[in-house]
């Protein structure tokens, strides 16, 4: 009878021993194969980590930045014209951080001041640059590109650096403009140089 | 033991006890770990996944077996050999007396938790009941283990082969009481009648519920548990529902003695500005939370929750753990659930509940820390509540904004600040700038903000309006009857719905297992 209590009693502190053993699971980091976080100072952060400032595209060399709700000049509800110092229209964007209206010419001077994630030649994308963020399996309602590195982005035009496009139809009285990119839609497409659309700055990985 | 005991009926009843009282015993305690923490030290063997249908039909069992049992003593009575003298209470017979008190009363708390008719006493007895199983498995089955030694093993797993017309009759007799069981229970709903009301008869969005179209509807009480701060976890939650063709319209109210629209307040401490939590950082936010209430819609109706509440730290092998070690809300038929969550200061103040719903498990975003499974948001076109700080860590933050004047947080730090929204007015604050940030330590300041409009689209869907009175939230909602919105359900005759409250918690909400199913007069 001993020897029976002594094996009842085994079991139960085996039981045990397994449950301390294997104490419920917590989450793990994923890895992300494509997204790198950065922070203002250029430092890589983990998947979970913030706040970032930049995304590097470990794919295509690039790093991105990242727009904020913060009313920085990186805020992303500011909206610009597209302006490049010869061509295109000056101060046709909506933003806080100009005394004057805002254009494209205007983010890429004031974040190459600030020379954000360390990066001091900041640039408007291409449009297929542009085009290398959309995503399609985002969350029901998003904007097409993944929110979890790039929120605070909108369902609405980004600007690529590709001026002199013909524009069509309703536009086409307007003349040339600039490729834009939709992130509600995935369309790309010319704009007028005084649409006011978003932002989102690259530069090419040194 | 008695030697009536290898008999095959007796043998196939005590062997699905064995087995029914184990599942019972182990999905019981996974479901307690969602409101006592403590058994999550022990998940590692408790079952994970769609655990309460599994409780309810070997709870459902269980009763039939106890009474193919009891049927089984009554008919053999005759058979049993007599003592010649009384027998004298020995230990095996002591523990299965109490064996008898212990299940008796597990199951009959149970079924009346399983109707919503446990007060607090019962679902505690409940709860008590089953650890008193846990002490009868081990002094029951480990008792004749160390008495008899294998010989009590044989006797349970080996019987004669003698199956008496009566035992016979008894066993397909349990197997008939255990399928129409079975098959009741999956219709069992709290049925509730909708009236219709002319398309003339306004109805004001505004929690006063003082039109008379209220005073005439059918009303469903529903006694839920196992919400964190609530008395004993409790609170009644009362429904009423009226449709004018077009639009329905909800009148929920339930007990609730504190108002708590500190959501996540801001504190200035000697390091800095800091959230005020204690569970946030897991999402399991019991203490500085709003007061919540969620309604769930759906077109299936099974007990416990329509088959979306997914128990356990790791419920899906191929995704993630979630951060509380309660579970996940997702579906598996593919099919969604509408589920609308009024929040007494991010939506309250937009005179809109979130129109969210539960489909399919979403995939793994690595950006995201927290995986919500199936919980996800409809699209909006436009319009947002945000938080007051850049990025959340739970010790220091820096907050977005500050008030352009000190006096502005001065009615925040009184004890009593219910009678304001918590809502920071936008245009009342700056952004900040750490030269202005001369607060003194221990200034509390509100932490959510409308940065725009309200929500726009599809995640607008569901009008609400709470008001709350001397312990009492007294909320109204709106929705039409077809959006026409893949992410809603369509109200409709037949259709399920489900509501929990949360009391100053982000997870911890109140429950119950069966549905209320609407009834539209005149379909």
């Amino acid at each position: 009878m001993i020897f029976r209590f002594t094996l009842l009693l085994a079991i139960c502190s085996a039981v045990y021993a397994y449950t301390v053993r294997y104490p419920h699971e917590r989450p793990g980091v994923p890895v992300s194969e494509r997204w790198q976080k950065l922070t203002a100072k250029g430092q890589p952060l983990a998947p979970w980590a913030g706040p970032w400032a930049c995304v590097l595209d470990k794919k295509n060399g690039l790093i991105w930045e990242v727009k904020t709700d913060n009313e920085s000049i990186h805020d992303g509800y500011w909206s610009y014209s597209w302006f490049d110092g010869r061509a295109g229209q000056a101060n046709l964007g909506d933003c806080y951080f100009e005394s004057e209206r805002c254009d494209t010419l205007d983010l890429i001077r004031r974040a190459n001041q600030e020379a954000q994630c360390g990066v001091s030649n900041w640039r408007l994308p291409s449009a297929e640059e542009l085009q290398s963020l959309l995503y399609y399996q985002g969350k029901t309602g998003d904007a097409l590109i993944d929110k979890g590195f790039f929120p605070h982005t909108k369902h609405g035009d980004y600007w690529s650096g590709q001026a002199q496009q013909p524009l069509t139809s309703s536009f086409r009285h307007l003349g040339y403009g600039a490729l834009a990119v939709n992130f509600g839609t995935g369309e790309t497409l010319a704009l007028p140089y005084r649409n006011a659309a978003f932002v989102r700055l690259v530069s090419q990985l040194d | 033991m008695s030697i009536y005991k290898g008999n095959l009926f007796w043998v196939l009843l005590h062997l699905g006890a064995i087995v029914i009282v184990v599942i019972n015993l182990l999905t019981g305690l996974r479901i307690a770990s969602v409101s006592r923490p403590l058994w999550q030290s022990i998940s590692a063997i408790l079952p994970q996944g769609l655990i309460h249908p599994l409780h309810f039909t070997s709870g459902i069992l269980l009763i039939v077996l106890v009474i193919g049992y009891i049927g089984w003593r009554l008919l053999t009575r005759g058979q049993r050999p007599k003592p010649v003298k009384p027998q004298a209470l020995n230990f095996h017979r002591l523990v299965i007396r109490s064996g008898y008190l212990i299940f008796f009363g597990a199951m009959l708390s149970g079924l009346l938790a399983y109707f919503s008719l446990a007060p607090a006493l019962v679902v505690a007895v409940h709860y008590y009941c089953a650890l008193g199983i846990i002490c009868y498995l081990l002094l029951h089955g480990g008792g004749y283990f160390v008495h008899y030694g294998m010989a009590a093993i044989k006797r349970i797993l080996w019987p004669s082969r003698q199956l008496s017309p009566v035992s016979l009759g008894l066993l397909l007799l349990t197997f008939l009481l255990a399928g129409l069981g079975l098959q009741l229970s999956g219709k069992a709903a709290h049925v509730l009648l909708v009236a219709k009301v002319p398309l003339s008869q306004l109805i004001h969005i505004d929690g006063k519920a003082d039109e008379a179209v209220w005073r005439q509807a059918e009303t469903v009480d529903v006694l839920t548990q196992g919400g964190a701060n609530f008395d004993n976890g409790q609170t009644r939650i009362r429904v009423q529902v009226v449709e004018n063709g077009i639009e329905a319209f909800f009148h929920i109210s339930w007990d609730d003695p504190t108002k708590s629209l500190k959501h996540l307040p801001l504190l200035k401490t000697q390091s800095g500005w800091q959230v005020e939590q204690q569970g946030f950082y897991n999402f399991d936010e019991t203490r500085y939370y709003e007061d919540k209430l969620a309604v769930m819609v759906s077109n299936q109706c099974q007990a416990g929750g329509a088959g979306t509440v997914h128990l356990g730290p790791k419920p899906l092998a191929d995704k993630p753990a979630n951060w509380h070690g309660k579970g996940y809300h997702y579906s598996q038929d593919g099919a969604i659930r509408d589920l609308w969550h009024w929040k007494a200061v991010r939506t309250n103040n937009m005179i809109l509940a979130d129109d969210n719903y539960i489909g399919p498990p979403d995939k793994v975003r690595p950006g995201s820390r927290r995986y919500s499974a199936g919980y996800l948001q409809d699209g909006k076109e436009s319009g947002a509540y945000v938080m007051n700080w850049r990025w959340y860590k739970p010790d220091v933050i820096t907050p977005k904004r500050l008030p352009k004047s000190p006096e502005l947080l001065t009615p925040y730090q009184q004890d009593n600040s219910d009678g304001l929204s918590w809502v920071i007015p936008w245009f009342d604050y700056q952004p900040y700038q750490a030269e202005h940030d001369n607060y003194p330590v221990g200034t509390r300041m509100p932490s959510v903000m409308y940065r725009s409009n309200r929500f726009e689209g599809d995640r607008a869907d569901v009008r609400a309006f709470a008001r709350w009175h001397q312990g009492r939230w007294s909320l109204e909602l709106s929705r039409k009857l077809d959006t026409g919105s893949e992410y809603d359900v369509p109200l409709r005759h037949g259709v399920c719905l489900w509501v929990s409250a949360f009391d100053q918690s982000q997870v911890a909400h109140t429950r119950h297992a069966l549905p209320i199913q609407l009834e539209f007069s005149g379909a």
